[in-house]
Parts: structure tokens; C-alpha cells; sequence
């Protein structure tokens, strides 16, 4: 993909197989022979884990595959850091958990693997060369038993069982056998097979599956992919790019339920905590952990709208048993559809119970939680240059991913030193900073409010002048607006941003402006403000959907005047847009309000209540009267933490 | 109808609707299981729709895999289900069984019989058939050595009916061994304590039991030792890296000296940590050839590993938590939460530690303990469904003696049990029950015969033959079973043929209950789905 050219320029799909960077390789080390000689030996034998060596730290950058690991040169290690430097929080653990947060995670990591294209493509944007990004946070480095080198998510992904599509729950890269006609070697009686109708892999797949066999040639084009993608998405794996490693994809069995009726607290606390399968999903957690140096957190998805927040929170449980100090970032998402299926009255009832109950319990096991999905993306005020169909989980799911992508960018970023400045990125923080940031202190409230603005307005100029802060909307459903917090804490992550004639703008005057902005800005200026600049937008990826209105150009830039509505289509997708600026905030603020009050109404008047209506309900779900009372005091808790003025008297609930 | 004036939507079936919809529900899950029952069934192969294979034999792991949705069906899957949680085995036989007594039931009622009655009989027949239970099986004494021999041949039967002879005997002693290895006189057996790994490697023979404990992870230190002999074993749950200090401590600092001077003194307090480890090592190895194994439940950070490394001292991080039990059994010594008492009484001792590794996995084997009460039974093989396979089974084994060993009773199988049930209840109980329930006992009694039948039927045996050899053989006064080969009468305790008591009485017990609830459904009401608000 080249920039500024014009014409068909065929999109490239990246597809990491492994990570070469060769950004930095070290210069010859100053050693003498023997100890030349015992480091090789260590190599031998270490080709996953960090080096000490000298107290510097080195990682093995794997040769390629055919090479015998003992002619390693000395070129294929990179110095990763000074043993001396303070110790850097890195790893990141990520957990996808219920459809949909399958479906924003799948986004998530396209977008990853694309910036891992990027950087390797000789092509590419200088931009995107000089992302110093470190991806090994999100990944990590493997090797199949065939000596072939892997680089895949630290990702655990829970779903149904069948969710997986036309993607085998091994991943793809591990696999060696799977032909069933090598026979079953363990019975030498009768054998009969029960084969399911093999899914058909849409063209996307068939493209990857192509450039995987080297086939360059593949006649599928660009346009006939997205339009199959925009037709018939089904399963979350119909649009993903990513290599998943074996440990990583989950499914949960024996159900026994059409996934409509997977639809509260109660059943997913129990389908978890009964059988081996918890058990299971806590090895893999471990799995992943143990290759861990300094894991600075786990990042959480969990579609919280039906059973899988009962499975995330007895895997949060887990979690804080035994990682006591790992911090947990939480994303609790809920599609638009939800919305829709609240047909009669006695459902949404049940479904109220469930948004307390699991609210409560959720942000009980973790230290910030942030609650995401609102009830139609195409009408909310995000969406003033995007065109998303509610309907389409592919669609909505793909704007939440790219705010979170942007959440994450500051975990990432290399640190500088005290006086280092990167004219590349500023702002760095691990996720422990970020949490303490926003919920550690003051009123030690843990529910964040995640606003986005996708794309922001150019920085700089006059023409195009717009305020950035009056262009970040919320992404939290049941917020309130225009509240005047003193109190409020905020942490911004700009990155990508363009100025005034799609120039790009440096990190120190985005700084500055948003500086400005919050000395001009007429409401109330938060307590705190961290802000994080980074020059990398983000990537559009050809898997990603065509949500663009016409007003969004080619690096996302936007067009003042809409261009001829003939000559452009109304949506734009991959292949008109390439990258857009993102900006992304997390907050800690009053606004938040509505929405725990909500919570707290729900649980009082169908649960506390007496002779309330959802009492049977809770109790079906496991919950006795002590323990539904805990919740609700756990929520008016929090309530009460962000309005102490307010005083909440179990009597008006109503 | 009542319903349908309250809900014009609501579906209804009426009785024999209700009834039949419960039977045939029945029926066709016994159908699919069918197949599956004895050394003779058949394997099941699933192929996903990405291609991913599973196979199994097992009747629990296939309801598990199948997408049931019909409500009966479910019923009697979870009854058969939790048969597996409680006993271990006889997922296949409950669901055969309870299929078994709907479809006499059926007969029974197209005659003109009502539910009600069936029922009746079925609970007399239940009670008889748990009295006779106790008289039918053998009892096995379980004094401070068990007779091995009995325990070998319920894992056996068990066993063979999972894997082909050859590996279904060599998993046998594997099994058996494993179970007396974590068996602690007056204390119930913890299967938990019988670690299960698995490899992707090698073949499905190469599996063994290792009297020790494999752990699926290995140190993080390229100069730490991959084969270490002698070992003393230090089992902690003590977190040997830097973290940021709890919550509140804030993380705004007045100046960079503050700043570092904090993380100097974070990072010293771990330092500390792993010195007093390094300390206890000195006193307990200077001077020997001694090797000296840290196994963590927390992390390890690569300073840390670093010093340790240069102690020569091997560490494991993140070991499981149940890992930390079994390496006390197997190792002695006991797990310390801290290392600031530290004594040479905490250490546990291994003739040898040493490191395995397929490509990105490792494993660390400890091995040669001085009295083991733990162990590994380590399952190889050559691909995944292979091992998912072995895996199940050695489950089904491990449960089938621990059950004979809390017992202390096996029942004679090969359907040696089930004709003589039959008979009990046809020649004593039946006289003795006044009316119609009479017909419900004959019916139990029948659908007791359904586990030879399917035993002669998997086999390719003519049932009717089979049936009719075996009841005659029994009024002659012999116990007897069923020769898979010939079709034959057999005498189970020659042939070493023993299920285990618990199994049977569960059978018993629970599906009679199922069949019976099903059997006096007599309306169905489908509603809730597609209702509207009344408005």
C-alpha cells in the first residue's frame, strides 16, 4: 500500500506468521571468546525466554526456521534492556469472553497484526516504521514442535461451542495432523464417523488461506472481499487475520441451550462452576502467565449481557486468588441487538436483575471497570462521521475495538527516562498507572466512562477548527452529559492526529493544543489529566468494515465540503480509507451517575423489595437474601461515592 | 386447555402427545448411545465443521459434544451426566436404561395401562432389585493391602471398554498402581492427587506412571541446570518478583530521587527474599554434590532468577496450585508461605529433577522420591484426540478403583448382574406383588435384559439366542455372563469380568426415578417463546 497513490492499488493483507523486527540489533557485544562461547551454549537451550547477560537483557531473535540454532550469530540478538533501569511493567494477558466481545476482540488483534504488517512492509508509511510500539506486550514468541518460530496474542477467548466457524479451537499454526483418515489408533473395533457439514470459508478466508500457500496470484479482489464480508458475517472468525495459538481459543460444552436462553448471571455462575471446564480456562491463564517476566495486567473483555458474565466472574475469582497483584482492566461490552430482544415485560425484569447483579459482581473483581455499548452506535453522537447499521455486530463491534485499541496504546509505548523524549510518542504508562490514575484515588471510583472520537477533527489551522474535547462522545451507555465535575480525572490518548492540510502534527503540538483547549474550554477542567500522544494512527485493515460516511478522506482526514454524492458511495471502507487519527478517553466522572443509579433502582425495587417480583428469579440464580442485599448496598456504594450529597435511603426506590 | 384461554399462543399437547414426545425422546437418545456400550461397541469419530476431530466411547463426553435442545432429552442427559460426577462411570448404561424402561412402558400403557400403575411396579421393582444388589454382589476385603488382583480386573473391564486389549492392559497396572499410590489408610482417596500430563509425542504405548511429578512448565534461566541428581526441594508460595506496591500508594512523586529511592527499596525487599533462599541452600548443600529445586506458586522475576541461577540453584515459577499439594506428598518437606523461617525440615527430597523439552513446551520431571503419595500418570501419543481419548479413559480406570477400594464390593459383570436381577424379579418378586403393578415389575424386569442385548447386539450375536442361553443357563443356579466372542454363557469371576457396585446402584437407583417422572408428564405446555406483551 503506498500512500498517495491513486488508482487500484491492491491491499495487502498482513498476516504475522512471526515477528522479525530487525529495528535494533545490537552492535558487535564486547565480550571475550569463552564468554562468547557460554552465552551460544545458553542459547541453545533458551530460545523463548529473555537473555541476562552482563546485566543486560537480550532477546533471541529466532533465525529463520531452516537455520540450526547452534550457527547463531550474534546478529540475532537485540539488546531489550538495562538490567539497571527500573523494571518495567510489560506482558498484558488478554481475555475475551461472550460473543461479542469476541467480535470487538477480533477487530482488536486486525488491527494488531496489521501494524506488525506495516512494519515489516518495505512500503509502508515511515510512520508506521517508526510506530516503537512493543508489540511483545500483546504477544508472544513460540515455537511449534516442528522448530518453527510463532508469534501469536496472549489471548484467552471463551465462547459457545460452535462459534468458532470455519477456525479450528487449535489455531492454525500448530496443527499438523488433522486428516481423519490417519485412522483411530486407540480401539480396533468399529468406527463411525460423524462429520458436520465442514464451513464454507468466505472469500476473505479463501484470500488469506491463498497468500498463506504462497499463491500470490489469487484472483479474488479487494472489492469482491468486502462485500462479502459486508453481506455475511457470521462468526467472529469470518474476519480475522490473526494466527491463534492452540491455548488460546476456548469453547464451552454441554450447554445444552439454544444460546438465547444463555442469557443471565445465574446460568453462566453455575455452567462454570460445576464441571472441569473453569478449571480448564484457569490452566490456560496460567499457561500464559508463567511465560510472563513482569506482567503488568490483564486486560478483560466480557460481553456482559447474558450467562458469560456469571463465567467471567468465576474466572475473575481466579484471578484475584491467585494473582492477587495483577491488576485487571475490564471492558464490560453488550451489543446493540441486546437492546432489541427485550420483548415482554417478565424478560426485561429478568434482564434488569441481570445488569445489577452482574454489574455488582463484575466490578467487585476488578480494579476499574468500564462499561461499554450503547443502545444504537448510528444514532449516538459518535457516529457524526460514521455510518454504522446496528443491526451488524461485524459493523458496531469494529468502533468499539478501535477505542479500545486506542485505551491500549500507552501500555505499549516504550518508556523514556526522565529526560529521553521521543518526537514519536509521549505519555507512556502500564496499566497499574493508568488504574491507580483513575481509580485509586480521591473517591476511589472504579467505573470509567470510555469516550472516543473516531476520527478527530484536524488539530491545527484555523480552517477546520474544531474543539477536540466537544468532539469525544461517549461510548458508555446511561451517561449523563454537560456535568460540571470538579472532581473529574481523565486520561486521553491522541494518536495519528492530522492538521491543517493533512499534514501530520507533531507530538508537542497536539500537546499544546489540547493544552489550549482545556485553558479555553468553558465547562469545568478536570482535576487530572494525563494525555498520550502517538504519531501512528490507526490502520484500516481490509477486513475492516465499510462504516465511513463520505466525509472521512483517505487518511481520515476530514473533508470539509462532502465531495459530489454521485461520484462517492455514502459508505466508505478499506479501501478508500487507510488509516484515520483516533482519539480515545477514559474518565472518571460524575456523568457516570445515571448509570449506577439505574443498577441500584434495578436491584431495589424487583430484588429487595419485599415481595418484590424478581426475588424467585435471584433466588433461581443461587443469591439469598443476604446476598442480594449485599449488592445492593455494594451499589449504592458506589453511588454514594460519586454524590455523597445524595442520600439514598433504602425507602425511595422507586 | 385452561392454558390456552390464559395464553392463546401457549402450545399444548395433550396426554398421549406428552407421553409420546417423552418416549421417543427417550428412544432416540438411546440410540445414538447405544452403540457405544461394551468391549464390542463402536468408536465414535466427530469432525467438526473447521475439521477438528474428537473421538470418544465414552457416553458422557458424546452428550457433552451433542447440541441436545429437545427438554426431555436434557432431562435424562443431566440425570446421565451426573451419574458420571457421582460414580464415575455408566453414562451409556443409565441413558440405554432409562430408554429401556420407557419403551416397555410404552407397551404397557398402548394396552390400556395407566402410568400411574407402570410406576407403581417400577417402585416396588426398584426397592427389590437395591435389596438383591446387596445380596448379588461380591464382596472384596480391603485390609492394608488390597487385593491388587481384584482392583486390576474392574480397571480392566473398564478400561477395555475404552481402549484396544493390549493398551487397555497396559493402563491397567498404570491405573491401579497410581490409585495405591495416593491411598492413605483411613482417609477417603483424592484422585486429585494422581496428576494426569499429557505430551504430544511418541506413541499411545509410551504412556506410563511416573512415582513423582511431572510439571508442565521448566525454569526460566539459561544457566540454571536442565538435569540435576540429589535434589533438595524447596515448595513456596512466596512471590519473588516486583510489583508495585499496593493499592493507595500512590504514584506521584514529589522528585526522581523519591521516585528511585522507592523502587531501590521495593526491589532490595525482594532481593532479601531471595537471598534467605540462597542462605538455607548453602547450609543444606555446602559441601555435598547436592542440587537444590525452588518450585513457586507465585512468580519469579529474571533478577531474581538471575540470582538464584548463580547460586546454582534450579527455580520453577507459577507452579499450579494443586502441584504444591502433590509435590509435599510426593517429595516430603511442606510448602512455606514465607521465607523468613526457613529450616532444612521444610525441604523435600528427589533423586532426580530434569527438564524435557518439545518445542515450546517443557516439562519438568521429578523423579526417584523416597515415598511417594503422589504421582503422574503421563499420557503420550501422537495427536490430540488420541490423548483427549487415553485421557478419558484413565479417568473412567482411576474411578473404577477407587470405587472398588471405598466399596470394599465389585459386581459380576459382562451382564452377569442384569439377567440375574431379571429372573430375581420375574420368579420371586412378581408372585409376591398383588395387581397390576405386576405388569410394571415384568416391565423393569424386561428393560433390565436391555444391557446383555445390547452387549450381544454390538457384538453381532443374535439377542433372542443369547437371552434365551443366558436365562437358562441362570435357572440352572450359575451366575453368568456373556462371551463376547461366541455368544456363550461365561462365568464373569473366571473371566475377570467385575463392575463396580457403585456404578450399578446408581443405575438403580436414578433411572427408575427419570423414567417415572416422564412417564406421568401427561401435558406439555410450550410457552414464553414468542409471547407478547398483554397489553
Amino acid at each position: 500500500m503506498v500512500w498517495g497513490q491513486n488508482g487500484q492499488v491492491k491491499k495487502k493483507t498482513y498476516r504475522s506468521l512471526y515477528f522479525n523486527s530487525s529495528t535494533t540489533l545490537v552492535p558487535p557485544i564486547p565480550v571475550n571468546n569463552s564468554q562468547w562461547f557460554r552465552l551460544l551454549n545458553s542459547i541453545r537451550f533458551c530460545c523463548l525466554s529473555y537473555l541476562t547477560f552482563n546485566s543486560q537483557r537480550f532477546r533471541f531473535l529466532n533465525p529463520p526456521c531452516n537455520y540450526p540454532k547452534s550457527f547463531c550469530s550474534r546478529s540475532f540478538l537485540q539488546i531489550v534492556d538495562n538490567l539497571s533501569d527500573e523494571q518495567s511493567m510489560k506482558e498484558l494477558v488478554t481475555f475475551q469472553v461472550g460473543s461479542y466481545a469476541n467480535f470487538i476482540g477480533s477487530h482488536f488483534w486486525n488491527f494488531q497484526d496489521e501494524l506488525l504488517g506495516l512494519l515489516e512492509d518495505p512500503q509502508s508509511h515511515l510512520i508506521f516504521k517508526n510506530q516503537n510500539l512493543d508489540m511483545d506486550v500483546l504477544y508472544r514468541t513460540g515455537e511449534t514442535q516442528q522448530g518453527i518460530p510463532t508469534y501469536t496474542p496472549r489471548l484467552i477467548s471463551v465462547d459457545f461451542q460452535g462459534s468458532l466457524g470455519s477456525m479450528s479451537s487449535r489455531g492454525t499454526l500448530y496443527n499438523h495432523n488433522p486428516s481423519p483418515s490417519s485412522g483411530v489408533a486407540t480401539w480396533t473395533g468399529n468406527v463411525s464417523t460423524q462429520a458436520s457439514e465442514p464451513h464454507k470459508k468466505n472469500l476473505f478466508l479463501q484470500r488469506l488461506y491463498d497468500e498463506g500457500q504462497e499463491i500470490n496470484e489469487s484472483e479474488i479482489l479487494d472489492t469482491d472481499v468486502v462485500k462479502s464480508l459486508e453481506d455475511g458475517v457470521q462468526y467472529w472468525t469470518d474476519f480475522s487475520k490473526v494466527h491463534y495459538h492452540p491455548q488460546s481459543l476456548f469453547e464451552l460444552n454441554g450447554l445444552w441451550m439454544d444460546p438465547k436462553e444463555f442469557n443471565n448471571y445465574g446460568i453462566g455462575r453455575n455452567t462454570v462452576s460445576e464441571g472441569l471446564q473453569g478449571d480448564e480456562i484457569n490452566e490456560r491463564l496460567r499457561f500464559f502467565m508463567e511465560e510472563c517476566d513482569h506482567v503488568q495486567g490483564i486486560q478483560f473483555m466480557v460481553d456482559d449481557s447474558g450467562g458469560f458474565s456469571g463465567v467471567a466472574a468465576s474466572l475473575l475469582e481466579n484471578i484475584a486468588d491467585e494473582y492477587t497483584n495483577v491488576p485487571v482492566l475490564l471492558f464490560s461490552v453488550r451489543s446493540p441487538n441486546y437492546y432489541n430482544t427485550l420483548t415482554s415485560r417478565k424478560l426485561s425484569i429478568t434482564s434488569n436483575l441481570h445488569d445489577a447483579v452482574s454489574f455488582s459482581a463484575l466490578s467487585s473483581l476488578c480494579k476499574l471497570i468500564v462499561p461499554v455499548g450503547l443502545p444504537s452506535l448510528n444514532e449516538s453522537r459518535v457516529s457524526q462521521y460514521l455510518n454504522v447499521e446496528d443491526v451488524k455486530l461485524y459493523q458496531s463491534s469494529a468502533v468499539y475495538a478501535s477505542a479500545i485499541h486506542s485505551i491500549n496504546l500507552p501500555f505499549r509505548m516504550k518508556k523514556m527516562g526522565p529526560t529521553g523524549e521521543s518526537s514519536n510518542e509521549s505519555g507512556a504508562m502500564d496499566l497499574y498507572e493508568c488504574i491507580q490514575m483513575l481509580a485509586g484515588q480521591g473517591r476511589q471510583n472504579t467505573v470509567a466512562i470510555l469516550d472516543a472520537a473516531m476520527p478527530p477533527p484536524s488539530m491545527t489551522g484555523k480552517r477546520f477548527q474544531q474543539p477536540l474535547l466537544g468532539n469525544l462522545h461517549p461510548l458508555t451507555p446511561e451517561t449523563a452529559h454537560d456535568v460540571d465535575d470538579s472532581q473529574a480525572i481523565e486520561t486521553m490518548i491522541v494518536h495519528g492526529a492530522l492538521g491543517a492540510g493533512e499534514k501530520e502534527v507533531s507530538v508537542s503540538e497536539v500537546r499544546e493544543a489540547v493544552e489550549t483547549e482545556y485553558e479555553n474550554t468553558s465547562s469545568t477542567r478536570p482535576r487530572f489529566s494525563h494525555l498520550s500522544v502517538s504519531r501512528c494512527p490507526l490502520p484500516i485493515p481490509l477486513p475492516f468494515p465499510s462504516i465511513f460516511n463520505n466525509l472521512v478522506g483517505r487518511r481520515g482526514d476530514l473533508l470539509s465540503n462532502s465531495p459530489t454524492v454521485s461520484e462517492s458511495p455514502s459508505r466508505r471502507g478499506p479501501l478508500d480509507v487507510h488509516s484515520i487519527p483516533m482519539a480515545a478517553r477514559l474518565r472518571s466522572s460524575t456523568a457516570v451517575l445515571p448509570f449506577l443509579e439505574n443498577r441500584l433502582g434495578y436491584i431495589r425495587k424487583f430484588g429487595i423489595e419485599r415481595g418484590s417480583i424478581g426475588a424467585n428469579v435471584l433466588t433461581s440464580w443461587g443469591f439469598g437474601r443476604e446476598e442480594i442485599e449485599d449488592i445492593g448496598e455494594n451499589l449504592s456504594k458506589m453511588v454514594l461515592a460519586l454524590n455523597p450529597q445524595q442520600e439514598y435511603s433504602s425507602d425511595d426506590s422507586d | 386447555m385452561s392454558v390456552r384461554v390464559l395464553n392463546p399462543n401457549a402450545e399444548v399437547l395433550n396426554k398421549s402427545a406428552a407421553l409420546h414426545m417423552n418416549i421417543n425422546a427417550a428412544k432416540g437418545l438411546q440410540d445414538v448411545l447405544k452403540s457405544n456400550l461394551g468391549p464390542k461397541g463402536t468408536i465414535k469419530m466427530l469432525i467438526g465443521g473447521a475439521g477438528d476431530i474428537k473421538l470418544t466411547k465414552d457416553g458422557n463426553t458424546l452428550l457433552k459434544e451433542m447440541q441436545i435442545q429437545n427438554p426431555t432429552a436434557i432431562m435424562i442427559a443431566r440425570t446421565a451426566v451426573a451419574q458420571d460426577d457421582t460414580s464415575g462411570d455408566g453414562t451409556t448404561s443409565t441413558v440405554i436404561f432409562i430408554g429401556e424402561l420407557m419403551k416397555q412402558a410404552e407397551r404397557c400403557i398402548d394396552e390400556g395401562m395407566h402410568p400411574r400403575v407402570v410406576v407403581d411396579g417400577f417402585d416396588i421393582a426398584k426397592k427389590a432389585i437395591l435389596e438383591f444388589l446387596e445380596k448379588f454382589k461380591t464382596p472384596v476385603v480391603m485390609g492394608d493391602g488390597p487385593d491388587r488382583e481384584v482392583l486390576k480386573m474392574v480397571a480392566r473391564t473398564t478400561l477395555r471398554t475404552k481402549l484396544y486389549d493390549a493398551l487397555a492392559d497396559q493402563l491397567t497396572d498404570i491405573v491401579v498402581n497410581a490409585v495405591l499410590c495416593v491411598r492413605k489408610p483411613e482417609e477417603a482417596i483424592d484422585l486429585f492427587m494422581v496428576e494426569i500430563m499429557h505430551m504430544r509425542h511418541k506413541f499411545d504405548v509410551d504412556t506410563r506412571l511416573v512415582e513423582g511429578l511431572v510439571l508442565d512448565h521448566g525454569s526460566r534461566h539459561p544457566d540454571m541446570k536442565r538435569r540435576a541428581e540429589n535434589c533438595h526441594i524447596l515448595t513456596c508460595n512466596v512471590s519473588l518478583e516486583y510489583e508495585k506496591s499496593e493499592i493507595n500508594a500512590g504514584f506521584f512523586y514529589s522528585n526522581a530521587e523519591q521516585r528511585e529511592a522507592m523502587v531501590a527499596a521495593e526491589r532490595r525487599s525482594v532481593d532479601e527474599r531471595v537471598k534467605k533462599i540462597i542462605a538455607l541452600k548453602e547450609k543444606v548443600c555446602k559441601g555435598t554434590e547436592d542440587n537444590f529445586v525452588v518450585i513457586n506458586q507465585k512468580g519469579i522475576d529474571p533478577p531474581s532468577l538471575d540470582l538464584l541461577a548463580r547460586a546454582g540453584i534450579v527455580a520453577l515459577r507459577r507452579a499450579k496450585r494443586r502441584n504444591m499439594e502433590r509435590l509435599i506428598l510426593a517429595c516430603g518437606g511442606e510448602a512455606v508461605n514465607s521465607v523468613d523461617d526457613l529450616t532444612p525440615d521444610c525441604l523435600g527430597w528427589a533423586g532426580l529433577v530434569y527438564e524435557h523439552v518439545l518445542g515450546e513446551e517443557k516439562y519438568t520431571f521429578v523423579e526417584n522420591v523416597k515415598h511417594p503419595n503422589s504421582c503422574t500418570i503421563l499420557i503420550k501419543g501422537p495427536n490430540d484426540h488420541t490423548i483427549a481419548q487415553i485421557k478419558d479413559a484413565i479417568r473412567d480406570g482411576l474411578r473404577a478403583v477407587k470405587n472398588t477400594i471405598e466399596d470394599e464390593a465389585v459386581v459380576r459383570g459382562a451382564g452377569a448382574f442384569e439377567v440375574a436381577a431379571r429372573q430375581h424379579l420375574v420368579n420371586n418378586v412378581k408372585k409376591t406383588v398383588k395387581g397390576r403393578a405386576q405388569v410394571g415389575v415384568q416391565a423393569f424386569a424386561d428393560a433390565l435384559l436391555i444391557v446383555p442385548k445390547t452387549l450381544a447386539e454390538n457384538s453381532g450375536l443374535d439377542t433372542q439366542d443369547v437371552i434365551i442361553s443366558l436365562t437358562n443357563e441362570h435357572d440352572n443356579g450359575n451366575v453368568v455372563g456373556l462371551n463376547q466372542h461366541t455368544g456363550d454363557a461365561i462365568d464373569p469371576e473366571m473371566e475377570g469380568i467385575f463392575d463396580n457396585y457403585a456404578v450399578k446402584r446408581q443405575i438403580i437407583n436414578s433411572g427408575p426415578v427419570i423414567a417415572s417422572q416422564l412417564l406421568l408428564v401427561d401435558e406439555v405446555i410450550r410457552a414464553g417463546r414468542n409471547m407478547r406483551k398483554p397489553s
